[in-house]
C-alpha cells in the first residue's frame, strides 16, 4: 500500500516535471527508454554542476553529452546507445546522492534534446586569433622555469581565490592595470629567453603570423590551487600589447572563453602555451571557473578530469599608449574616448533627437512603462506633502501620474510629453478611482513651454524628465521654466539621473542592485557588455533606423552598470508578449527601445541652477541613484 | 478636465501672444463627479484662481447664475457660495470639447478629458 502511494506520487512528480520541460523547451518525454535522460528536479538553479552531474552519471555508463540550462532545475544527458541510458536511470532515479543536501533525484527519457548552441562546444574552431601549442617545453625546461621564477616565497596575497607574483612591472588589480613608470627589481628572469625563439618558430612552422616587438617586458605568475579559479576578464587593453602568452605548468586545467553568450572551453595541458591575439585577446574574456572537477572529452564521450595545483605564466608587453584596436566593445581607450568627447548638439538636432529617443519610445513603451512605476519615491511624497491646504502644486512629466495623489489637501495638476503616457494615467486613476474620487487633472504640453500661467503655483515637481533633453541650454531652459511658474516663496524639486550610482559611501544604487545575475557571480559587466553591444547590432540590422542627420553617434548603456558616459542611449527592452499572454507559446520578438539620457555629473544641477535669476536653492541631495535639487523662488 | 485646471491654462507660449489668458472654453461632453466639500480648501485656493476665469468656466458651464461678477470679500463665511464653486472647479469634468488662444485662435483639442497644449515648433 505505502510504497504503491509513494510509487504514484513518484510518478506525478515525474509527469509535472516533463510538462514543465515541453512548455519550457518543447521537446517530449518518452515511455520507450531512449538515449536521452533527462534529471528532471536538479539542474543549474538548485546548485547542481556539470562536473557533478557527469561524475556521478559516468560510474554506470558513458555519456556524451551533458546540457546544463542556465536558470533551470533539470539538465539532460545524452549517451551513444539505450543500454547505456537504461543503465543510468536504473542507478539514479530515485537515488539520493547526486545532490549536495543529499535529496532523490527523478530522471525521464526523452524523445529528443533541447535545442542548443553548445552542442558540438568542444569540436568547434577556437576563438579567431587563439593558438594553443601543446608540449611546447620539456620536463626539464618546466622544472627549470619553476626553479627560476622561484615561488616558495609568494605570501598569501591580498587576492581573495589564488597567490600571484609579477616581474617586470606590478600588476595594480584595482586598476587593472601596470605604472609605465615604476618598473621592478626583478625582470623577467632570464631563464624565459628560450621561450621567444621557440615561439616564433612554432607560429612561422603553422604558417601563422608573428608580432612586430621583441620580447614580453611584464610577467605575471598565478598559482592555482586545485578549486581554484579566476573571473571572466580581458587583459586591459590598454596596458598591454596583442598578443598575451599563457604557460600552463605544473597542472592541468580547463579555461573558458567567453563573448556574449558564447561560451568555448579550452583544456590548456601542463608545458602548453597559449597565444591570445586579435579577437581572443581583445573581444573574447577568458577565466577559469572555481571548481575541483573539469568536464573533458574523452574516448567514450565526457568525463571529468580532477584539478590539480597549477601554475601559470603570463607574459605581456606594455603598451604605453592607448589601444588601436578594431574591437570596441571591451575596449577601455574606446570607452574613455567616448565619456571625454561631448557631442555638439544643435536645438534642432536636440528636438529631432528627442522627438526619436525620447517621445516615439515612451509613446511605444508607455503601458510596460506605467507597469514598472507605480510606487511613489519616499522623498518626492514628502515633498509634496509639505504644502499646505489648498496648495497648487504641478508636476511636469508626470508620467503615470503616480504622483499626483500624493497631496489631497491640494489641488495636483500634471502635464506630459507623451499621450501614450497620459492615458496611462487615466487607466491608472480608474483603477485607483474606485476608493477614491479623485480624478487625475492632466494635460498634454512640453516641459520647455508648459502652459500655465506665470507665478501660480505653489510647488512644482520634475521627476526624471531634464535628463531626457539633450542638450545644456535646454536643461536650463527646462529649469527656467519652472521657475516661471512659481509663486514668490513657491518651491520646486527635480529629480535627475546621476552618472555615478554609488554615490551613497560607493554602495550601489537600487538600480545596479537589480542587476541580479552579476550580483549572483553568474556573469561578468563585460559579459553583459557584449551581449547588449550583440542585441543592439542585430536590431539595427533588423530595422532600418534612419539616422538624423548631424546627431552624433551616442554609445548605447549597458544596463544595470556604471554609466561610462554623460549622454547616452538606455535600452528599454519590450517584451513582444504581455504578461496576461504569457502561456501563449507564439511569443512575439521582444524589441529594444534607445531612450536618450543626459546622466548629470555630481554638483551639475545645482551650476545650472546658480545661472537661473529669482531662485535659490534649498537643498541638494543624492536619492536612489540620482542628482536632486530644491529650489524657492524669492520673495520680492 | 475639471475646471479648476482651466483656470491655469494660458497660451502665451505662443509666438507673438501676450495674455493668451483666459483661453475660450467649448464644452462637447462633460461629466460631473461628486467629490467631498472641502470648505477650507476652496476658500484657500480662491485667491490662487483668476476670478475672471472662473466667470468664464461657470457661463460655459450654465453655472453663470451661481457665481457672482465680482469675488465677495467675505467668502469665507459663504458656505453656500464655497459649495457652488466647489461643484464649478472639482466636480465638473470635461471630457470632450477645445480650448481657443484668445489673440490667435489657436485651437486645443479636449479629448478623453486631456487637453492638448503641444506646441509646433514653429508656433513657439
Amino acid at each position: 500500500m505505502t510504497k504503491d502511494y509513494s510509487s504514484r506520487k513518484l510518478e506525478r512528480k515525474q509527469r509535472r516535471c516533463e510538462a514543465i520541460i515541453h512548455t519550457d523547451v518543447g521537446i517530449e518525454s518518452s515511455e520507450k527508454p531512449t538515449c536521452f535522460l533527462a534529471i528532471l528536479n536538479a539542474g543549474l538553479s538548485t546548485g547542481l554542476t556539470e562536473e557533478s552531474v557527469l561524475s556521478n552519471a559516468i560510474q554506470y555508463a558513458p555519456v556524451q553529452q551533458v546540457i546544463m540550462l542556465p536558470n533551470k532545475s533539470y539538465c539532460f544527458l545524452k549517451c551513444d546507445n539505450v543500454n547505456n541510458a537504461e543503465r543510468i536511470y536504473n542507478h539514479m532515479h530515485g537515488r539520493a546522492g547526486l545532490e549536495q543536501r543529499g535529496g532523490v533525484v527523478y530522471l525521464s527519457y526523452f524523445k529528443s534534446l533541447p535545442i542548443c548552441k553548445e552542442e558540438n562546444i568542444w569540436t568547434k574552431p577556437l576563438p579567431e586569433g587563439l593558438v594553443l601549442l601543446p608540449d611546447f617545453l620539456t620536463e626539464s625546461e618546466e622544472n627549470m622555469l619553476l626553479k627560476a621564477i622561484n615561488i616558495e616565497d609568494v605570501e598569501q596575497s591580498d587576492l581573495k581565490h589564488r597567490r600571484v607574483k609579477h616581474f617586470g612591472y606590478q600588476f595594480i588589480y584595482g586598476e587593472n592595470n601596470v605604472d609605465p613608470t615604476k618598473p621592478l627589481n626583478e625582470k623577467i628572469p632570464n631563464e624565459c629567453d628560450i621561450l621567444w625563439p621557440l615561439l616564433k618558430t612554432e607560429m612561422t612552422k603553422l604558417g601563422l603570423p608573428t608580432w612586430d616587438w621583441d620580447v614580453p617586458d611584464q610577467l605575471t605568475v598565478n598559482i592555482y590551487e586545485p578549486g581554484q579559479g579566476i573571473p571572466p576578464h580581458v587583459d586591459t587593453h590598454s596596458a598591454f600589447l596583442d598578443p598575451i602568452f599563457s604557460l600552463s605548468l605544473f597542472g592541468d586545467v580547463v579555461m573558458d572563453f567567453r563573448r556574449g553568450s558564447d561560451r568555448q572551453p579550452l583544456k590548456l595541458l601542463r608545458r602548453s602555451m597559449l597565444v591570445m591575439s586579435g579577437a581572443s585577446r581583445y573581444d573574447w574574456t577568458h577565466g577559469i571557473t572555481p571548481r575541483t572537477l573539469d568536464v573533458v572529452p574523452s574516448e567514450t564521450g565526457l568525463t571529468v578530469m580532477p584539478r590539480q595545483k597549477r601554475i601559470s605564466l603570463t607574459f605581456r608587453r606594455l603598451r604605453r599608449g592607448p589601444c588601436d584596436c578594431t574591437f570596441p566593445t571591451l575596449c577601455d581607450s574606446r570607452i574613455n574616448a567616448q565619456s571625454n568627447l561631448c557631442p555638439v548638439i544643435t536645438d534642432v538636432i536636440a528636438a529631432q533627437l528627442e522627438e526619436k529617443n525620447v517621445h516615439s519610445v515612451y509613446d511605444c513603451i508607455a503601458p510596460h512603462f506605467s507597469e514598472t512605476r507605480h510606487t511613489p519615491w519616499p522623498r518626492v511624497a514628502e515633498f509634496l506633502r509639505s504644502f499646505q491646504t489648498g496648495s497648487v502644486l504641478l508636476d511636469i512629466g508626470c508620467g503615470n501620474g503616480k504622483y499626483l495623489q500624493c497631496n489631497n489637501n491640494a489641488l495636483t495638476i500634471g502635464c506630459d510629453r507623451s499621450s501614450g503616457l497620459i492615458n496611462a494615467c487615466l487607466e491608472r486613476a480608474k483603477i485607483i478611482s474606485e476608493t477614491s474620487t479623485n480624478l487625475p487633472n492632466a494635460f498634454r504640453c512640453d516641459c520647455l513651454h508648459v502652459p500655465v500661467r506665470s507665478q501660480a503655483v505653489d510647488g512644482c515637481i520634475s521627476i526624471a524628465v531634464i535628463h531626457h533633453l539633450a542638450t545644456a541650454e535646454r536643461r536650463l531652459a527646462a529649469i527656467r521654466e519652472m521657475a516661471r511658474l512659481l509663486r514668490p516663496g513657491g518651491r520646486a524639486l527635480i529629480y535627475v539621473w546621476a552618472k555615478d550610482q554609488r554615490a551613497n559611501d560607493n554602495k550601489k544604487s537600487a538600480y545596479l542592485l537589480q542587476n541580479k545575475a552579476l550580483n549572483k557571480n553568474k556573469t561578468t559587466v563585460e559579459q553583459q557588455r557584449q551581449c547588449a553591444a550583440a542585441e543592439v547590432q542585430q536590431q539595427q540590422t533588423e530595422q532600418f533606423e534612419p539616422l538624423i542627420p548631424g546627431a552624433p553617434q551616442l554609445p548605447v548603456h549597458t544596463n544595470r552598470t556604471d554609466f561610462m558616459q554623460q549622454d547616452v542611449l538606455v535600452p528599454w527592452k519590450l517584451k513582444g508578449a504581455s504578461v496576461a499572454n504569457k502561456d501563449a507559446n507564439n511569443s512575439a520578438p521582444s524589441s529594444t527601445y534607445l531612450r536618450y539620457y543626459h546622466v548629470f555629473e555630481s554638483g551639475e544641477l545645482e551650476a545650472m541652477l546658480a545661472q537661473v535669476p529669482d531662485v535659490e536653492l534649498v537643498q541638494s541631495y543624492y536619492d536612489q541613484g540620482n542628482h536632486c535639487v530644491i529650489f524657492e523662488r524669492r520673495q520680492k | 478636465m475639471r475646471l479648476s485646471t482651466y483656470n491655469f491654462l494660458t497660451s502665451k507660449a505662443i509666438k507673438g501672444v501676450k495674455v493668451g489668458f483666459p483661453l475660450k472654453l467649448t464644452i462637447a461632453k462633460q461629466d460631473v463627479v461628486e467629490s467631498e466639500f472641502n470648505p477650507t480648501f476652496i476658500e484657500r485656493l480662491l485667491p490662487r484662481l483668476d476670478w475672471s476665469g472662473i466667470r468664464l468656466a461657470a457661463e460655459v458651464a450654465g453655472l453663470n447664475d451661481d457665481i457672482p461678477a465680482e469675488l465677495p470679500a467675505n467668502v469665507a463665511e459663504n458656505e453656500e457660495l464655497l459649495k457652488k464653486l466647489h461643484h464649478l472647479l472639482l466636480e465638473i469634468d470635461v471630457l470632450e470639447g477645445q480650448l481657443e488662444c484668445p489673440e490667435t485662435g489657436r485651437v486645443f483639442p479636449i479629448t478623453d478629458g486631456i487637453p492638448n497644449m503641444l506646441l509646433n515648433e514653429d508656433e513657439v
